[in-house]
């Protein structure tokens, strides 16, 4: 049994990797939507979303001693995990992904012509067209937005995470966005 | 669109998503947890298992050793297993005052010396130097055994 009602993290992995039940379920309960959404947001799909959280949290069982506080917070480490997982599935499901995602073509220019995105676009219908938006990016910038503009990760802890400068997360952002925007001026453009 | 309005778009984007993953993930993680979990349970309690029969044989070796220490015995009262006190290579065995009998016996190859109780006279009739007047006192003596279980020779234990 867990005496304390709220254990810190590192405790709960030190507990869960010696096998106690009920700190895996509070450390899964606490942290498993993070992985969940980030699976989502990135390729779109409920069933890589549910494939990647229980991917990781099963690597957790097994590697939970391999935390180290020193090196990020549990959420960061969590999204290391993840998206090794994530990208995995995402080239695995390439061919039958419906969203393009090709990094060496023009990104506004293969959309222009989408007519999804067409029609009234009213706040729902908007954040549709920026969510495929978002989809539709090469995934190493797709990880960025996720992780820093949809998720408010730092950039210090993004970039620990996926092994770069800060400055490459700052370029990647700023790339991103830009290529965003013009999807999403292009889509506004085409309803006029 | 501006980057502004991107931003709040990008932050609006994460109200929008489902906040949890389905109930089922976390009932396969956590069956997936609880035969994990016995498995290494069971390991555990192999590894217990092994850990108290070696301890086992440990505490039979020690015994057998506390038993053949205990002196005194009488020659008719040592158990072969209790008696061995050890295995000597030949050349450990010069200390041993040869027994006039031994002479027609094969060479020995593997020797072991057995701590028995005999009296003082026993040992005179085996020709060993004694100075002390024979008493009826019974002394400690180590009687060294060949591979063929004869006596080979004899020491006083001090």
């Amino acid at each position: 049994m867990l005496d304390s009602p709220s254990h810190s993290d590192d405790d709960l992995l030190r507990l869960l990797s010696e096998g106690n039940e009920e700190a895996f379920l509070e450390f899964y309960r606490r942290h498993q939507g993070v992985v969940y959404r980030f699976g989502l947001q990135m390729s779109g799909k409920t069933e890589i979303a549910e494939e990647v959280t229980q991917d990781v949290f099963m690597t957790l069982m097994s590697a939970a001693k391999n935390y180290d506080l020193k090196r990020g917070s549990v959420p960061a480490y969590l999204y290391g995990i993840a998206r090794n997982f994530v990208l995995r599935s995402i080239e695995r499901e390439k061919p039958y992904l419906t969203v393009l995602d090709d990094p060496e073509r023009e990104y506004a220019s293969r959309l222009a012509g989408d007519q999804d995105t067409l029609g009234d676009l009213t706040r729902n219908e908007k954040l549709e067209s920026l969510r495929k938006a978002v989809l539709a990016l090469p995934p190493a910038y797709r990880e960025v937005v996720v992780l820093c503009d949809v998720n408010e990760l730092d950039y210090a802890e993004a970039a620990s995470m996926l092994g770069c400068a800060v400055g490459t997360i700052r370029s990647r952002l700023h790339r991103a966005r830009a290529l965003l925007i013009e999807k999403m001026r292009a889509a506004e453009r085409c309803t006029a | 669109m501006n980057e502004n309005e991107l931003m709040d778009g990008l932050r609006e984007l994460r109200g929008g998503e489902p906040r949890e993953a389905p109930r089922h993930v976390e009932e396969r993680l956590l069956a997936e947890f609880r035969k994990r979990s016995g498995r290494r349970q069971t390991a555990w309690w192999q590894a217990g298992v092994i850990g108290a029969i070696a301890a086992g044989i440990a505490a039979l070796v020690w015994l057998a050793g506390v038993t053949a220490n205990r002196a005194p015995h009488t020659v008719a009262e040592l158990r072969p297993e209790a008696a061995v006190l050890e295995s000597v290579a030949e050349e450990d065995t010069s200390d041993f005052y040869p027994l006039p009998a031994a002479e027609a016996l094969p060479a020995v190859e593997t020797a072991m010396v057995v701590r028995v109780e005999l009296p003082m006279s026993s040992l005179r009739l085996m020709g060993y130097p004694v100075n002390e007047e024979p008493s009826g006192e019974p002394v400690q003596a180590d009687v060294l055994l060949g591979q063929d279980g004869l006596a080979r020779g004899v020491r006083v234990v001090e």
